[in-house]
């Protein structure tokens, strides 16, 4: 029986979404934050959405956003010319990290104990967390504002994304940038899949997915409007896409055919991520809200119940919030 | 002639159990007593260890100037404050009341450049300082 998506909205935002990110799975679920211009990146718990804190310290919007795999730790990296780092349980501020300009990108090495930053100044940063009085390890070179830096390869290279168009693979111990690819349109957002080493682009209206060693191109697939984001499917069997036309695109991997695409955003959607599970995916829009869509749709999972058709009518029905149908145009 | 049609989606909607819940306007949140809290978060105080007579000490110290700071706010309660504000702000008002996380001061009278608010909530992060009189 065909299901229609039933998005949850996460409110609680006043201004635009750009960027947000999940944990690995902890004994204690997985977890989202998100990346927001009112300034205050919220945790939330990954399979509902529920809010749990607020981070509450910088003066300036919030560009960038990261979670260590445990949940234990945040980051985030702000218009204030700060990159914070968070503990994720008590929420305090734990170190703040001060640049010479806006910072855009803020990522976790696996064992929590390296903060990788990038932004408006145009240089990587590499903070060591044990050390945090010491100067950063810094690799310059992109010649324009960097948008997404990640680690990469077992945390020994780096991936750089910058207004420069072009993407960067940097080695770590040599500072060298071992590979480059130049595009004709700003790369929009950068997604690294440790598992299968792909690295999945986004530019122009493209989802470009390339071997995150060689840079080689695997496949690109073009959309219907300017996309912002995509995120691959950890099974590596879907993606999906989001960007100016306000609607959620979903992807079969394989074969590059759109499956589904869905409407309900107010804005252009400005990040999408899948769940560790898969089993989700979260976007950050415009309009001020985190949508979470259903992999499965109909399957029961976090705050969605699968019901059965006799389940609906029946009046010992548990469920207690049904949305109205729609009329689709 | 050309007929549009609307077409009404067949589908049924997948049900939730409900939304997800929002952030709590009076908090920052990370409730203490959530058993990731519990099981993650060290106490800050430890008598066994060696280091317990100065983390007692430290402690007093912090509750003596907690203690200061709140005695403070009952102080200000209806006094004239001047605050000293980002961007080169002064503006002088009654004091109310602060909220418990301190995120806002709920201010009556706030004198500003462009006229006298009656009642305002002033964002406690852009305030660098304050003064009034006893």
């Amino acid at each position: 029986m065909a299901m229609r998506q039933t998005p949850l909205t996460c409110s609680g935002h006043t201004r635009p979404v750009v960027d947000l990110a999940f944990s690995g799975i902890t004994p204690y679920g997985y977890f989202l934050i998100s990346a927001c211009k009112d300034g205050k990146p919220m945790l939330r718990q990954g399979d509902t959405g529920d809010w749990i804190g607020t981070f509450l310290g910088h003066k300036g919007a919030v560009w960038g956003a990261t979670l260590n795999k445990e949940a234990t730790k945040a980051a985030t990296a702000a218009a204030d010319f700060t990159a914070k780092v968070w503990d994720a349980v008590t929420g305090d501020e734990v170190l703040t990290l001060a640049h010479k300009h806006i910072v855009k990108s803020v990522n976790f090495t696996q064992d929590s104990n390296y903060l990788l930053t990038g932004g408006n100044d145009k240089v990587l940063r590499i903070y060591d967390l044990s050390k945090p009085e010491a100067d950063p390890q810094e690799i310059a070179g992109h010649t324009s504002a960097i948008k997404k830096a990640l680690w990469c390869n077992n945390d020994q290279q780096i991936l750089s994304a910058a207004d420069d168009k072009t993407i960067r693979l940097w080695d770590k111990n040599t500072q060298e940038a071992v590979h480059t690819l130049s595009f004709d349109a700003s790369v929009t957002s950068m997604e690294y899949i440790p598992d299968g080493e792909i690295v999945v682009i986004t530019y122009g209206r493209t989802i470009g997915f390339y071997n995150a060693h060689s840079l080689d191109l695997i496949k690109t697939v073009d959309a219907p409007a300017s996309i912002h984001s995509a995120s691959l499917h950890p099974e590596k069997d879907f993606f999906v896409a989001g960007g100016d036309d306000f609607k959620l695109y979903k992807y079969d991997y394989t074969t590059k055919e759109e499956m589904e695409s869905y409407k309900g955003h107010f804005g252009p959607i400005h990040t999408v991520r899948f769940s560790p599970d898969g089993e989700l995916y979260a976007s950050g829009s415009e309009d001020g809200t985190l949508r979470l869509w259903q992999t499965a749709v109909g399957k029961t999972y976090g705050l969605w119940k699968c019901v059965l058709p006799e389940e609906l009518s029946s009046e010992n029905s548990e469920v207690l919030y049904c949305p109205p149908a729609e009329i689709k145009a | 002639m050309c007929v549009l049609f609307k077409q009404i989606s067949m589908k049924t909607p997948v049900s939730v159990l409900r939304l997800p819940r929002g952030p709590d306007p009076n908090s920052r949140g990370f409730d203490p007593n959530s058993p990731r809290f519990i099981a993650l978060c060290p106490t800050t105080l430890s008598s066994s260890s060696s280091s317990g007579a100065v983390d007692e000490e430290e402690q007093r110290l912090r509750s003596d100037l907690r203690e200061r700071f709140l005695r403070t706010l009952l102080l200000m309660t209806d006094k004239q404050v001047e605050f000293n504000m980002h961007e080169k702000v002064r503006v002088r008002a009654r004091f109310g009341a602060s909220d418990i996380d301190v995120l806002n001061f709920q201010v009556s009278g706030l004198e500003t450049p462009l006229g006298v608010q009656k009642e305002a909530l002033l964002r406690c992060q852009d305030v660098i300082s304050c003064s009034f009189e006893l």
